[in-house]
């Protein structure tokens, strides 16, 4: 009875055991796409990769980083590229993410498109720039009781080459049964400081990153990051400029005037900078120190909270009020704004209203 | 009794994630279709439509919204705060899209009850009746957010 019953399943492990050989087999004969070649931007730069993984990886494993949030499961839609040729249908996890004029143009989710012959693809220029790095905490310091700042060296590569006003995708690690996961941060050092970087963070309620940054990122600890991504940076017209932004929406928008002062850049600038009272403030002793030495520029905050009877003299009211009070004609201005996606819808109203084009609006929005 | 593939795949998409914490079920061991019908009792009970509730959630978190950070009181002794965040979320039904992160807190002072509301947290109710799980951070139990949002007026008359 027991050999009759040895024997039965010992059969039933050679079957499956001979299956498992079969698919393995099949996968690498049949499903074996071989070498594919990619095209990227019309033959600027040409790769060879095994055929049958995601495209997403295949570009990273050769050093082109596309920014992605999600793994590749096809669930945050940030690795967007166009796909001219040989992408194959668009399947049901993708279709919920492009509009019909993406789907018109070719864009596809990098992560969803597995190569089984070969592409043409077009890639943004900024995404050769982008590297992942090895780098250290060096410095932690609370801004404010909800905004920290980081100061980051860099380890390998020891060099980042980057544009004011550029952002990076800091990796956190796995804690407490949270995954590790990546986030996006603009870089609120000047480009000539290489070797390091400096990000503004502000802490999300339950936020699996923030909570990482404030709660277990230790000064001295190594971490990586992926970088630098993103178009928003400062134009090269001598056009007066508006910047407005509060909160960790400053980072960039600091880059970028600390850029300015560095390089003699002396184009007539108003920042304003909203907050809800005087304790969401921070680097206003370096904002107005630089508007004290300057002709050139005006720092502007405005708090919407503040108790009436507080002893500041500064602006009060909406941040937006407040632009509209300085600047009721906007037409001969660009506009720079950072911060989130309903600050930056009224910011936008209240430029175009006094006459800016919105061609001339440049925002980094936090979606 | 065993779950179909789908149900399997949903539920681990319900589950904690890459962009949430918690996920959408919380504790909450009861099968999702159990979930949605117990809400969808409660609010009949309370006698207000999904369409009446989303359409006061959808009001309170643009108002919240709008406000920058800042404190607003929405009813007598119920006040909203916008918390804003960089990034965007998917919505765990996959063929959903992705939303603006970001979350309305919605509490009464002098209780200390609240939900929070999120541009997901919406479009789950709308779109599918769902509520989520006991225990998820985002759940919006329909009776709290009728009571909350002043919604009890809007009555629907019975046929």
């Amino acid at each position: 009875m027991l050999y009759a019953i040895f024997i039965s399943v010992g059969f039933l492990a050679a079957c499956g055991g001979f299956l498992a050989a079969v698919l393995v087999v099949a996968e690498k004969k049949i499903l074996n796409y071989g070498p594919c070649n990619l095209d990227i931007n019309a033959g600027e730069r040409e790769l060879t990769v095994d055929g049958g993984s995601p495209l997403l990886s295949a570009l990273a494993e050769n050093s082109i980083f596309i920014p992605s949030a999600c793994g590749g499961r096809g669930s945050c839609a940030y690795c967007k590229l166009k796909v001219l040729e040989g992408a194959g249908f668009v399947g049901p996890v993708e279709e919920p993410h492009l509009t019909t004029e993406e789907l018109e143009t070719g864009v596809r989710l990098s992560c969803q498109v597995k190569i089984r012959n070969d592409l043409k693809i077009e890639i943004p220029k900024e995404l050769f720039a982008v590297k992942h790095f090895r780098a250290k905490l060096i410095e932690k310091e609370m801004l404010t009781y909800d905004i920290t700042g980081l100061r980051i060296e860099l380890i390998e590569p020891q060099t980042i080459d980057f544009v004011a006003g550029q952002y990076i995708q800091l990796e956190s690690e796995e804690y407490k049964g949270r995954e590790a996961v990546m986030r996006a941060y603009s870089i609120s050092s000047v480009p000539s400081d290489n070797r390091n970087i400096e990000l503004m963070i502000r802490k999300v309620p339950e936020g699996i990153c923030t909570t990482w940054v404030f709660d277990y990122l230790q000064k001295g600890k190594e971490l990586y990051f992926s970088g630098p991504y993103g178009e928003f940076h400062l134009s090269e017209t001598d056009a007066p400029i508006i910047f407005i932004a509060g909160g960790s929406g400053m980072a960039p928008i600091w880059s970028i005037i600390q850029k300015m002062v560095e390089e003699g850049i002396q184009r007539n600038s108003v920042y304003f900078f909203g907050a809800l009272t005087q304790k969401d403030l921070f680097y206003a002793d370096e904002l107005n120190k630089i508007a004290d030495s300057s002709e050139w520029f005006k720092f502007v905050p405005a708090l919407s909270r503040e108790p009436e009877d507080s002893d500041w003299q500064g602006e009060r009211g909406l941040i937006t009020d407040v632009v509209k009070r300085y600047f009721p004609d906007t037409s001969a201005y660009e506009g720079y704004l950072c911060g989130s996606p309903g600050m930056i819808d009224a910011c936008v109203s209240v430029l175009t209203e006094g006459g800016m084009p919105e061609e001339k609006i440049y925002y980094d929005k936090f979606a | 009794m065993k779950r179909s593939p789908a149900e399997e795949e949903l539920i681990q998409s319900l589950g904690p994630s890459k962009f949430s914490a918690q996920g959408f079920l919380g504790h909450d061991g009861r099968p999702i279709d159990e979930i949605i019908s117990a809400d969808q009792r409660k609010l009949d009970r309370i006698g207000v439509s999904i369409n009446t509730l989303v359409d006061g959630l959808k009001a309170v978190y643009r108002q919240a919204r709008q406000a920058y950070g800042a404190e607003i009181q929405i009813t007598p002794g119920v006040f909203t705060t916008f918390y804003e965040s960089r990034g965007r979320v998917p919505s765990p039904f996959k063929t959903n899209g992705v939303f603006e992160k970001g979350e309305a807190l919605v509490r009464e002072k002098e209780s200390g009850q609240h939900i929070i509301i999120t541009q997901l947290g919406i479009a789950l109710i709308e779109r599918h009746h769902f509520f989520q799980g006991l225990g998820s951070r985002y759940r919006i139990d329909p009776e709290v957010a009728v009571r909350l949002l002043g919604l009890a007026s809007f009555k629907e008359d019975s046929p």
